[in-house]
C-alpha cells in the first residue's frame, strides 16, 4: 500500500504550482493595468480594475430523482470565485481581461484567465468596422431574449462572471436614424459544441423611429439554418416602457430524454442520456413592459413563448427514467456507477437556455432616488407545469464599492421543471472593489 | 367704426407688448446660457459630489459631449461605473452598461432616478429649452436680481418649471428654483462663477434638494472644451462601439 504523504506531497506541488501561475496571470495583469494607467492622460486611453468576491451556499435536495448522479455534477457545489478584471481601451483597441480563481466543494481551487473581450474599432475609407474577440449582445427584453442570435447570453444568473465575446469582424454604417451592421462571428468555424461557437453570418439592422427603436436581425449558421428576428421597444409615456421581441427559426433543437419505451440497457448506455431533436421552424417571442415611479418603484413583468423549450411530459418523462435508474440500483450486474452517470448525464437537460415553453416574469425593484441602495424581488412562474423561481436582492454602491446579497428559492409543482432542479435554494453575497 | 380702430390699435399693441415680453426674456436666457456654456458644441468634464446632512456621500466624474438639437452624449467616468454611457436626443434616452453592451432604451423617470440626475449634468442651457416672463426683482445674497417664471417648452425638460434669478447687472445666474411635473419644489440651484480662460463663467453648480431634506449636490465644471463628436456618436447603435474618446 502506498503511502498518502507522497500523494499528499504532489498534490501541495500540484496546488503550488497552480497558484503560482495565478499570481504570474495576476501580476501580468497589474502591470499592464499600472503600464496603461500611466499613460491615462492621454485622452484616449482608459482603464480601470476590479476585483470581484463572490459566495455562494447552495441547498441540495437530497430526496430528489436524480440525487444518485448528483455527485458527479457541478450542481451545488459552487463555493466561492475572485475575479480580478480589467477593462479599458487603448487608442482604437478595447480590452476586458479577467483573472478568476474559482472553489468549490470537494475539490482543489481552479484559475482561469480570459480574455473577455480584446477588440478594435476602425474606421477605412469613410467605413466603419470592427475586428476581434467583442460582446454581441442584442434584442430589448430582460428574462428572455430571442433575437439574441450571435452571443446567445444566459438569463436570470445571479451574480454572472463577465459575458465572454465572441471572435468576429464587423462593418458598421450608421444614418441619422438608423444603422445596420454586417457581422462575421467565429469565422471559420462550422457547427460547434455550443450554438454561440458556431460560425454564421449576420445582418443587424436598426431604426429609430420616434419614441420607438426598431430592431432586425437576419442571421445563417449550419445549426439552424436561417433565423429572423424583430423587436421593438417603446416609450409612450415618462414613466412607460413597452418592448417585444420576435424570432423565427428554419430550424431549432433541444435536448430531451429517451423515449418512453426506452431499455434498461438504453437507460444505462453511456453518453444516451439525452437525445437531440431537431425542430422545424421554431418561434420565440416575448412582450413585456417597465413602469417606474418618481419615488424609485418600478414594475417590470414579461411573458414569453420559446418554441424549442422542451414540454412538461419532456420533463416527467425525465424525472421517471432517473427513477427508472435508481431503481435499478442494488440489482445483480447493474454497476452502481453506470447508473450514476447515466443520472448525471440526463441533468444536462437542465443546461438549455429556457426550461419552459411558457413564462411570466414580475419584478418588484426600488432604487433609492440619489442614494446608494436599491432591492429587487421577483417571481418566474412558468404557465405550463406550475413550477416558480422566486429571487429576491438588495445592493449597496458607494464610490469605489459594491456590495450585492440575495436568495432564491425553486419551488412548485412536484413535476415542474424548476421543482425538478435538484436544488432548493442558493445565497449569495458579492463584494466589487473598483480602482 | 371709430371705436373698432381703437380697439384693433390697442389689441396689436398689447400682442407687440407681449412679443416684445417674448423677445427680451429668450434674450436673457441666452445671456445667461452664455455663465454656463459659451460653445455651442463641446465637451464638458465635471465632478458631481453628493452631500447627505452636510456630509460628502458620493463623487462621481462625469464627460458630457453636446450638439445643438438637444443632443448629449454623458461618459461615466468613476470606477464603478467606467464604461456607462447615457445618450439623450430631445426626450428620448438610452443607457449602455458595459456588462452586456446593449444600449437600452429607457424613460425619462428612470433617467431622472440614475445617479446625480444625470439632467443636471448634460443640460447646461436654458435658451432652447424654456420661456415664460419676467415677474418682478428681488435681491439674492447681497445681489439685486431679475426674476423670472420659465416653462419648458418640450416634453423632456427635467423640471418643467423653472424661476430664474439673473443679476440685474450682467445678467448671470444667481439662483434657481426647479420644479417637478406636480408644481412641487424639487431643488434649489445656486451658482458660483469664477474666471476660466479670462472669462467669467459659472463654476460650480449647488442644488439643495427640497424633496430630500438632508441632500444636496454640488456639480463642479472642472472643464469645457469646443472639441466635437461627429453625428453618429449621437446614434444610440453606435454606443457599443468604443471609438469614443474618453
Amino acid at each position: 500500500m502506498k503511502s498518502p504523504l507522497p500523494a499528499r506531497e504532489a498534490e501541495f506541488q500540484v496546488r503550488k504550482a497552480h497558484q503560482r501561475r495565478l499570481l504570474q496571470c495576476l501580476a501580468g495583469l497589474s502591470a499592464v493595468a499600472v503600464a496603461l494607467h500611466a499613460r491615462a492622460a492621454d485622452d484616449a486611453t482608459d482603464f480601470g480594475w476590479n476585483t470581484r468576491l463572490v459566495g455562494e451556499a447552495h441547498e441540495l435536495r437530497r430526496d430528489s430523482p436524480f440525487a444518485a448522479g448528483l455527485d458527479l455534477t457541478s450542481f451545488g457545489r459552487d463555493r466561492y470565485r475572485i475575479e480580478q478584471e480589467l477593462r479599458g481601451r487603448a487608442g482604437p483597441v478595447s480590452l476586458l481581461l479577467t483573472a478568476t480563481e474559482s472553489g468549490q466543494e470537494g475539490a482543489k481551487p481552479t484559475g482561469r484567465f480570459v480574455a473577455n473581450e480584446a477588440y478594435a474599432d476602425f474606421s477605412l475609407g469613410g467605413e466603419r468596422f470592427a475586428v476581434g474577440k467583442k460582446v454581441l449582445s442584442g434584442d430589448v427584453g430582460y428574462a428572455f431574449r430571442p433575437i439574441d442570435v450571435l452571443q446567445r447570453e444566459s438569463r436570470m444568473q445571479m451574480m454572472p462572471p463577465q459575458l465572454e465575446g465572441i471572435p468576429m469582424l464587423s462593418w458598421d454604417n450608421f444614418s441619422p436614424d438608423g444603422a445596420w451592421s454586417l457581422v462575421i462571428a467565429n469565422p471559420g468555424h462550422q457547427r460547434r459544441g455550443d450554438a454561440r461557437e458556431d460560425g454564421s453570418v449576420a445582418l443587424k439592422l436598426y431604426r429609430r423611429a420616434g419614441a420607438a427603436d426598431l430592431h432586425g436581425v437576419l442571421r445563417r449558421s449550419n445549426r439552424y439554418g436561417l433565423e429572423l428576428g424583430v423587436a421593438a421597444s417603446l416609450v409612450p409615456s415618462d414613466a412607460l416602457e413597452i418592448h417585444a421581441s420576435l424570432l423565427t427559426q428554419q430550424r431549432g433543437e433541444r435536448r430531451l430524454p429517451l423515449a418512453e419505451n426506452a431499455s434498461i440497457r438504453d437507460l444505462l448506455t453511456a453518453d444516451s442520456a439525452l437525445v437531440t431533436e431537431t425542430i422545424a421552424s421554431p418561434r420565440k417571442a416575448l412582450v413585456g413592459g417597465t413602469w417606474t415611479t418618481a419615488e424609485g418603484l418600478s414594475v417590470l413583468g414579461e411573458f414569453w413563448w420559446d418554441g424549442t423549450a422542451p414540454a412538461t411530459a419532456d420533463w416527467q418523462r425525465l424525472a421517471r427514467q432517473a427513477a427508472q435508474r435508481a431503481a435499478l440500483l442494488g440489482l445483480p450486474g447493474v454497476p452502481a456507477a453506470a447508473v450514476a452517470g447515466e443520472t448525471a448525464a440526463s441533468l444536462k437537460m437542465f443546461d438549455q437556455g429556457n426550461l419552459v415553453r411558457r413564462g411570466l416574469l414580475t419584478r418588484l425593484a426600488w432604487s433609492e432616488p440619489g442614494g446608494g441602495w436599491s432591492a429587487s424581488a421577483d417571481i418566474l412562474k412558468s404557465l405550463e407545469d406550475g413550477g416558480w423561481t422566486l429571487t429576491a436582492a438588495v445592493a449597496w454602491q458607494g464610490d469605489r464599492l459594491r456590495f450585492d446579497a440575495g436568495l432564491r428559492r425553486y419551488g412548485g409543482r412536484a413535476d415542474s421543471a424548476y421543482r425538478l432542479l435538484p436544488e432548493r435554494g442558493v445565497a449569495f453575497v458579492g463584494l466589487i472593489l473598483a480602482y | 367704426m371709430f371705436k373698432r380702430i381703437v380697439l384693433l390699435l390697442l389689441a396689436s399693441v398689447s400682442l407687440s407688448a407681449v412679443a416684445a415680453e417674448d423677445g427680451k426674456v429668450k434674450a436673457l436666457l441666452k445671456q445667461a446660457d452664455v455663465y454656463r456654456l459659451a460653445i455651442e458644441s463641446g465637451r464638458v468634464e465635471t465632478e458631481v459630489r453628493s452631500f447627505k446632512a452636510g456630509v460628502l456621500d458620493k463623487t462621481r466624474l462625469y464627460a458630457v459631449y453636446l450638439k445643438p438639437g438637444h443632443r448629449s452624449l454623458v461618459l461615466f467616468r468613476t470606477a464603478t461605473e467606467r464604461g456607462q454611457k447615457m445618450l439623450m436626443l430631445g426626450d428620448d434616452y438610452w443607457l449602455m452598461m458595459p456588462s452586456s453592451q446593449r444600449p437600452l432604451r429607457i424613460t425619462a423617470m428612470q433617467k431622472l432616478l440614475g445617479e446625480a440626475s444625470t439632467g443636471d449634468v448634460a443640460t447646461m442651457t436654458w435658451g432652447e429649452d424654456y420661456d415664460g416672463q419676467q415677474t418682478g426683482e428681488e435681491t439674492i445674497d447681497g445681489v439685486p436680481c431679475i426674476k423670472l417664471d420659465l416653462l419648458g417648452q418640450r416634453k423632456g425638460v427635467s423640471y418643467p418649471r423653472v424661476v430664474l434669478y439673473l443679476a440685474k447687472k450682467d445678467h448671470h445666474p444667481v439662483q434657481a428654483e426647479l420644479y417637478v411635473a406636480s408644481d412641487k419644489l424639487a431643488k434649489l440651484a445656486r451658482f458660483k462663477l469664477g474666471n476660466v480662460d479670462g472669462r467669467r463663467q459659472v463654476t460650480v453648480m449647488t442644488l439643495i434638494d427640497h424633496l430630500q431634506k438632508e441632500r444636496s449636490t454640488e456639480v463642479h465644471y472642472l472643464s469645457r472644451t469646443d472639441k466635437t463628436l461627429s453625428d453618429d456618436y449621437f446614434n444610440p447603435a453606435f454606443l457599443v462601439r468604443a471609438d469614443l474618446t474618453q
